[in-house]
């Protein structure tokens, strides 16, 4: 068993290490992004489970060509000595792997990825120091390739009440830019749905670009949830049952770590599978069996998964986003109830649209921002549920007749403990049907509040564009025709017909 | 006088829209629909005409509201025209009414005389009077010879002007000949329209006119307004009408139009269109006739073989058996002559010719 697993952390790390385009690090532009995305959203999630209000100050210097060195901290609760390593030189080290959490990192590969791409293209490994407020751990620290094990070196531990994570890497083979899937693009972003956030950016140039925050805020804490039996896979079940210590049997262990699952649900898994002995320990489960119990899973009828650990952005502070960030003229968020996918697993979509005003001023036109747990997506949009579903709106019926070319934002949340990413890479949502319709819902939801106000902001606009238009002829008009109906009436027509224009085009 | 009614319907029109506007009700006029759906061919008179399609102009419909603005302040400007007897021409109008709308305002009256004509024809054909009553003259275009005088009241002078003492070069046709303006004396049998001014002068310079007793009048070209009037107006003192053209497509539509009008011009109906008027030639029989003709043809172009067809298919001409042969011929043949052709033998032919179809009755209806 000890060889069978280390042989699997060893295929783990050699196999991202031979395929780093699935973390997100391909392309120069894209790897600086998807690193600023790592550290970032670790700094969110390890905030809000903190309950703390996040403040990440982030510095990039050039250091060579296609070489930076970045330097983040934040405020968190910093991570302990005996974790530290896990979370940053482990791949799949398994901190959130098996907890169903909605987090904006999920798999647990991204800091350590990091330290791998470090490692890859500078051959440095990656100093940090994380402070609980009493003492801090200054180290390095790299990852060893064969055996995927965290490597800690030149230690210092000292009393400090500096509180948070520092991290310091240098990377290779990256590039800075400010353009669209750029790191300033990203912050943008991540600030709009993380308005509790204050980030602080320097970069290589030495301009700093703050993001204030905008609320006090701090979202609700995630909430642990079981999972249901129709949102895992049998691998998942065999990783489960491996980790099982409190329960001896089978049935049991069914029954107290899987929601939705009764005694009366595990009666019929029985009567379906005569040949498993529910009475054995999980831990003897073998993969045949596992596959088996997921398969009868999806035969049985079970309530559905509750919702609870979702947390969506919410209406309000979407809103609140909008205005600050981009300062439309008009901002509709809406409001849809939980979801389910691939039968269990339950996922929110939230759909904002911001139009005309600040968007018109600073030229942006027909832009779909993509988020999952409030992280932005910014590359893939071409494979993504979310850019095809907006893009298949028919907007003309919308009032909006060309799509990409009005000033138009429109934002779309996924929230989800499982977001059904296209790959490792999680910067593309794979187009499940109950997915893309719900997206599809939540955007045509929002434009047709945008439909209600564009046409009659547009009718108005032409109504007085049309009474603008004819006032213009009154006068001549009515100097015309009192000298040719011979009276002297030039004056009364004058205010008879100005009021007529009026009447008619109000 | 037609200047007094035209007078008249002008106050008219200014008194409708005006009370209109008084009781609070949009200012509209109503004008005859001069789109090709409602262009008729009138069987009982013989002339194009426009059917009963109406239209409405209101001041309160965005798209209408500067033309109706334009077409009264028309209105009112010819009105002035008259009550000061002055005339101008569409120009001359349109820069009357090319001024701006106010301080303020980016916007003339008239940014162009494009504008205007349309507006024009709205006028006449609402009202029921055509421009010329309106002192709006055109561009003069015809000569005339022959047994006949005129009285011509302009500019505060009468004078007597006799049509047999205007020489080599004939009496020019005005725009209007129905204002201030009488014929006097007419003493001819018939009346010949002559496409081209080089055969006019031809049968000028022989005295057609003194010896054949008629009236020759060419057009040169295709018949201006004033004309088409003209020719009305001596055909209406009961005298025939024969049309003398080239042996093309494009002679013929002269012919055509004289006689039935022409579609641009549909709103003027019976005023503008001789329907009694009938073809001598030169037709197409003509060049087997007279055999010299045969070696003085010229080939067709396209533009005649086109609008050859285009006429086989207008259903006031292809009733007329004679013409749908004649027309057949020139898209068969793709051959045409010219008038000027029959002076290929002997110049003064071109007066045999015509007294021989005359005698002969050798015409098409």
């Amino acid at each position: 068993m000890a060889s069978q697993e280390t042989f699997k952390e060893h295929s783990v790390a050699e196999f991202f290490k031979k395929n780093k385009q699935m973390l997100g690090f391909s392309g120069k532009i894209r790897s600086l992004t998807t690193i600023v995305h790592e550290y970032v959203t670790n700094s969110f999630d390890a905030c809000e489970e903190a309950g703390i209000l996040p403040e990440i100050e982030m510095e990039m210097k050039e250091t060579g060509k296609d070489r930076y060195l970045l330097k983040v901290k934040d405020n968190g609760p910093g991570i302990p000595k005996k974790h530290l390593g896990k979370a940053l030189g482990m791949m799949l080290a398994g901190t959130k792997f098996h907890r169903y959490i909605q987090q904006r990192g999920q798999q647990g590969i991204g800091a350590a990825g990091c330290t791998m791409y470090s490692l890859l293209t500078t051959g440095k490994p990656v100093y940090a120091e994380s402070g609980n407020g009493k003492e801090i751990i200054k180290c390095n620290i790299s990852v060893d390739f064969k055996t995927n094990k965290p490597v800690l070196t030149n230690i210092i531990e000292e009393p400090s009440d500096f509180r948070g994570l520092v991290v310091e890497a240098e990377f290779g083979d990256v590039k800075f830019e400010k353009s669209n899937y750029g790191v300033i693009e990203y912050l943008r972003r991540s600030a709009l749905v993380n308005p509790h956030a204050k980030i602080r950016f320097t970069d290589p140039s030495g301009e700093a670009i703050v993001f204030p925050r905008s609320t006090e805020e701090i979202p609700p804490k995630p909430v642990e949830v079981q999972p249901h039996p129709l949102g895992i896979t049998a691998h998942d079940l065999l990783d489960l049952s491996k980790a099982e210590s409190e329960y001896s049997r089978l049935s049991s262990f069914l029954q107290a770590r899987f929601s939705r699952v009764s005694l009366a649900k595990v009666n019929e898994l029985k009567d379906m599978l005569p040949e498993i002995n529910f009475n054995k320990n999980p831990k003897n489960l073998s993969w045949e069996e596992c596959e088996m119990l997921v398969q009868k899973f999806k035969d049985i009828k079970w309530i559905s998964p509750s919702a609870d650990g979702i947390i969506p952005i919410g209406k309000d502070l979407i809103e609140k986003s909008f205005v600050n960030v981009l300062n439309p003229e008009i901002v509709v968020v809406s409001e849809r109830k939980p979801k389910i996918y691939k039968g269990g697993i339950p996922f929110v979509v939230e759909a904002g649209i911001a139009y005309g005003g600040g968007i018109a001023s600073a030229g942006k036109k027909g832009e779909v921002m993509r988020f999952a747990n409030r992280a932005p997506l910014l590359f893939d949009a071409g494979g993504c549920a979310i850019t095809e579903t907006v893009k298949s709106v028919d907007w003309k019926r919308y009032n909006l007749k060309n799509f990409d070319e009005e000033p138009i934002v429109v934002l779309v949340n996924i929230s989800s403990v499982h977001i059904p990413y296209v790959t490792a890479g999680k910067q593309a949502i794979a187009g499940i049907e109950e997915v893309s319709d719900e997206i599809k819902n939540a955007v045509m939801e929002a434009s047709r509040k945008v439909q209600v106000y564009i046409s009659g902001k547009r009718k108005k606009k032409e109504a007085e564009t049309k009474r603008k238009v004819i006032r213009r002829y009154v006068n001549q008009l009515s100097s015309d025709l009192a000298e040719l109906a011979e009276t002297d009436d030039e004056e009364k027509l004058k205010e008879k017909l100005s009021e007529m224009v009026e009447n008619r085009y109000t | 006088m037609n200047e007094k009614v035209a007078m008249d319907k002008l106050k008219g029109l200014g008194k409708d829209i005006h009370d209109e506007v008084v009781k609070g009700e949009p200012p509209k006029f109503e004008t005859v629909l001069r789109s090709r759906g409602n262009i008729k061919y009138d069987e009982g008179v013989g002339c194009l005409r426009l059917g009963n399609k109406k239209e409405t102009r209101n001041f309160l419909t965005v798209s209408q509201s500067r033309t109706f603005m334009q077409t009264v302040a028309i209105a009112n400007k010819t009105k002035r025209f008259l009550k000061e007897d002055l005339h101008t021409s569409i120009r001359g109008l349109y820069y009357q009414l090319k001024f701006s709308l106010g301080e303020n305002l980016d916007e003339s009256l008239f940014e162009e005389q494009g504008e205007s004509n349309a507006l024009i024809e709205d006028l006449e054909v609402a009202l029921g009077i055509k421009r010329e009553d309106l002192h709006l003259t055109t561009d003069r275009k015809g000569v005339v010879a022959g047994p006949m005088k005129i009285r011509d009241k302009f500019g505060g002078e009468e004078n007597t002007i006799d049509l047999t003492k205007q020489g080599r070069s004939g009496w020019m046709v005005p725009s209007d000949v129905d204002n201030g303006m009488e014929f006097m004396d007419v003493d001819a049998k018939y009346i010949l329209v002559v496409e081209k001014d080089a055969l006019w002068q031809r049968l000028n310079e022989d005295k057609f006119w003194k010896k054949e007793k008629c009236i020759i009048i060419t057009p040169k070209g295709q018949a201006s307004r004033g004309t088409r009037r003209l020719i009305r107006k001596l055909a209406d003192q009961d005298l025939p009408v024969y049309v003398f053209t080239d042996c093309d497509a494009w002679g013929w539509y002269i012919y055509w139009t004289i006689k039935t009008g022409s579609m641009n011009l549909a709103y003027l109906g019976r005023d503008f269109s001789i329907p009694e008027s009938k073809f001598l030639g030169v037709t197409m029989s003509d060049i087997e006739k007279y055999s010299f003709l045969k070696k003085l043809t010229i080939k067709a172009k396209d533009i005649d073989v086109k609008r050859a067809s285009e006429m086989m298919g207008y259903p006031w001409i292809n009733k007329h058996k004679e013409w749908v042969a004649e027309l057949k011929k020139v898209l068969k043949t793709k051959q045409k002559i010219e008038q000027d052709a029959l002076q290929g033998q002997k110049l003064t032919f071109v007066g045999e010719y015509i007294k021989e179809k005359i005698k002969n009755e050798e015409w098409l209806p």
